[in-house]
């Protein structure tokens, strides 16, 4: 087959082809749509967990069980999971156990761009590094023998660049022969981490470290390339495709499986030149094996910066930085200065929208989350004073309340964040007597990474339906007294139980309870327009920050084909200048 | 010789659609194909890009800075944006239309005069009005992608094809006959 696809399209085929059977995980950008794919295959029992860890254990349950088992997340995701990795490397596999993990230079979509290779080296699990998509395939494939052939997890690690890029592609989908399922493993002294077993496995995991050792300096994945010029450039993952687009005439030593370090073929490779440079995204890892293994000529990030994510022109600024590349004198035009940014914004119609409106007029203090609502910190809403990690909105308001006692605190979650690892703290503010405000943003969907389906949507990844939890319930359940539901459409009505909430000095739990204007469905009702002779030009629609709304020679419009009909704007409007229906001009 | 192209617009204007579409239909004129998007937060309404790389053997998802052969921009401020990817033998299309910001005042004489003063070969034509005229409005890039298709001269049958590679059943119809729309074009 001939066709361009994708990096996490190329790991869910890879998957296919290796005959795994289960795949779960938690929706993250870049590594959303490895799921998505997946779910295409009949073959594959695949799911959303309510958040990386449970996923991580579910698919190493099954790897126990004797199926070949992955699971999918993005960088910040293995650390929910790091509690799981660390132990999983000491009782190893039965079928074969990939964790993909899809990290995020540059921070596309990210609150930080962490490298996941030193978590590989930290927990002591193999970790490769595909280029491209064609890469991607084979590697995910090879990950399930290796992770057989040597009884451990192993990390196959992508980039933003890797996973949403798209490239031609020649494949089959034929699965590779001789990968029958394995019985249930019952095995005590490896799969019960009890100290007297554990210790055992700690020495097995070392045996292992020595053999992957060996393997790492023959395999064919971590392979040098002569080239004419001498230069020799070690490199992994999509910095390989930008230093042979620079210069193909190098001789390369390109790094696919990064952990552990092919140390005695770097050696081999570097004794050749006379300087050796290292092109690697983010943390300096590869450089850091290098010098740890006194080999002397070799300088990395002195040419390439540490942060943010390569392209061609950096990349071609460390080399010549290098002296081993002549920067081209390229004609191009300077951006003019002082364009406006075009950040983004809520949707037209987002139901989140109405909440940072009336946070904004409390002037209470909000912890908020990670999600699309996220953006309510942004102007003109400017309403979200903290956003760490998943969870820790209501965990960071228990603590601001606690410690300003005369603050009014709001913690902002969407539901599956709150599933995820919001419940938690949720249970500690309970027990400890914390007063303030959580305001659970129920969308029913996880928004942000493309809508797809949580606990609370009653449906699955398959589109099927599916039983789901009733949040009013579970925060009930807890032995919370004051948990409201709201509909945020309903912009009084709302207002009117924050507020009191916020003035209240016990636990409040409101749900809210609009579902997503884009996902499942898309919804768009009648647009609302502007009586232009009634605007008064005070701006207050302006300060919700919809982007269906326009301002020109004084007054506000709305543009009819972005507005969902929400009525927001014509509830804040104190003139009534804004109604529903179309304008007549 | 690679020759690139950038696909520049609004979050949710269907620039990663048009990218798609553009870029099978290169794979069917024979050429190898890379093609790299931003997701995540930028389709909340934010600034979207694509690049697209194609010609005998592309390593490089990514083009450098002011090698750029061709740009496709569904809004007027998000190409000036990337102006730095082009060079004076760039050429463009460009819709004719300018996308709010949000607490962003928009001098559109200015962005217009900003563009038009580099020496390129830039091609400014209203698609919305253009769209709205046939009743299209669904099909906006797609007339464009017609239009484009002239200027990259890549055969329409590929295109035509590549429509009906990654556009669901109902849809293939309509937009045909907006590419041709676009195609058909002066």
């Amino acid at each position: 087959m001939r066709k361009i696809i994708s990096g996490n399209e190329a790991i869910a085929i890879g998957a296919y082809r290796a005959n795994a059977s289960f795949a779960s995980g938690y929706p993250g950008t870049p590594s959303s749509e490895i799921l998505e794919y997946t779910k295409t295959f009949e073959d594959i029992k695949v799911q959303w967990a309510s958040n990386e860890k449970s996923a991580f254990e579910q698919a190493l349950g099954s790897s126990i069980a004797g199926r070949r088992s992955f699971v999918t997340m993005k960088h910040v995701g293995l650390n929910v999971a790091a509690d799981s990795l660390m132990s999983s490397s000491y009782t190893g596999v039965n079928a074969g156990f990939v964790v993909v993990v899809a990290d995020d230079p540059g921070m596309h979509s990210s609150q930080n761009e962490q490298d996941t290779r030193l978590f590989a080296k930290f927990a002591q699990v193999p970790i490769l590094e595909p280029s491209d998509a064609k890469e991607a395939m084979g590697f995910m494939q090879y990950a399930f023998s290796l992770s057989e052939e040597y009884d451990t997890p192993v990390i196959l690690r992508s980039t933003t660049r890797v996973s949403h890029t798209q490239e031609l592609v020649y494949f089959d989908m034929h699965k590779l022969g001789g990968m029958e399922d394995k019985l249930l493993a019952k095995n005590i002294s490896k799969y019960v981490l009890v100290p007297k077993n554990a210790l055992l496995r700690h020495k097995k995991l070392l045996e292992r470290n020595t053999k992957l050792q060996k393997l790492t300096n023959e395999i064919p994945l971590n392979k040098m390339e002569q080239g004419s010029l001498n230069v020799g450039i070690i490199t992994s993952g999509v910095s390989y495709l930008y230093a042979k687009e620079l210069l193909p005439e190098a001789n390369f030593l390109k790094i696919g499986l990064s952990w552990p370090f092919p140390i005695d073929l770097a050696k081999e490779f570097a004794k050749n030149f006379e300087k050796v440079i290292v092109i690697e995204e983010l943390e300096p890892y590869i450089e850091e094996q290098l010098k740890i293994a006194d080999i002397k000529n070799v300088e990395g990030k002195k040419f390439f910066p540490q942060d943010g994510e390569f392209n061609l022109d950096i990349v071609e600024e460390g080399l010549a930085k290098a002296s081993v590349l002549e920067k081209r004198h390229k004609k191009y035009f300077e951006v003019p200065k002082n364009l406006p940014l075009r950040p983004p914004v809520l949707c037209p119609g987002c139901p989140h929208r109405p909440i940072f409106d009336i946070l904004h007029s409390l002037r209470v203090y909000v912890t908020g989350d990670i999600g699309c609502y996220t953006l309510g910190a942004a102007a003109p809403l400017s309403s979200i004073h903290t956003t760490v990690c998943m969870g820790a909105s209501i965990s960071m308001g228990y603590g601001i309340a606690k410690a300003s006692q005369n603050h009014k605190i709001v913690s902002v979650i969407g539901d599956s964040t709150f599933l995820h690892t919001g419940i938690q703290p949720l249970i500690d503010a309970y027990v400890n007597n914390v007063a303030y405000t959580v305001i659970i943003l129920d969308n029913s969907i996880t928004a942000m990474t493309g809508g797809q389906p949580d606990a609370v949507s009653g449906f699955n990844i398959k589109n099927e339906p599916a039983p789901k939890v009733d949040l009013e319930n579970l925060v009930r359940s807890i032995g919370i007294k004051r948990v409201f539901k709201v509909d945020q459409y309903d912009y009084k009505k709302t207002k009117e139980i924050i507020e009191q909430e916020v003035n209240t000095k016990e636990l409040s739990v409101i749900i809210a309870t609009r579902p997503c204007v884009l996902a499942p469905i898309k919804i768009k009702e009648m647009p609302y327009f502007v009586i232009v002779d009634k605007c008064i030009d005070c701006k207050r629609c302006l300060r919700i920050g919809c982007p269906a709304i326009g301002y020109k020679e004084n007054k506000a419009y709305i543009i009819e084909d972005l507005c969902t009909g929400c009525g927001l704007c014509a509830e804040v409007c104190p003139t009534l200048a804004i109604v529903k229906g179309e304008s007549n001009e | 010789m690679n020759k690139s192209i950038i696909f520049c617009g609004v979050g949710g204007d269907g620039i990663i659609t048009a990218s798609n579409i553009c870029a099978v239909a290169l794979m069917r004129a024979n050429f190898d194909v890379k093609k790299s998007e931003v997701h995540g937060m930028s389709q909340r309404g934010g600034s979207v890009n694509a690049f697209l790389v194609y010609g005998k053997k592309v390593y490089s998802f990514l083009p450098a800075k002011g090698s750029l052969n061709y740009m496709f921009a569904s809004e007027k401020l998000e190409a000036l944006r990337n102006v730095d990817y082009l060079n004076p033998d760039s050429k463009l299309l460009v819709n004719d239309r300018i996308v709010p910001i949000v607490g962003a005042n928009i001098d559109e004489a200015q962005i217009e005069e900003s563009l038009k003063s580099y020496s390129l070969d830039l091609k400014l034509i209203n698609f919305n009005d253009l769209a709205k005229q046939h009743n299209m409005q669904k099909a906006i890039n797609t007339i464009m992608l017609g239009y484009f298709s002239k200027i990259i001269e890549i055969d329409k049958k590929y295109f035509i094809r590549a429509i009906s590679d990654n556009l669901s059943p109902k849809l293939i119809d309509i937009n045909i006959e907006a590419f041709e729309i676009g195609f058909n074009l002066q």
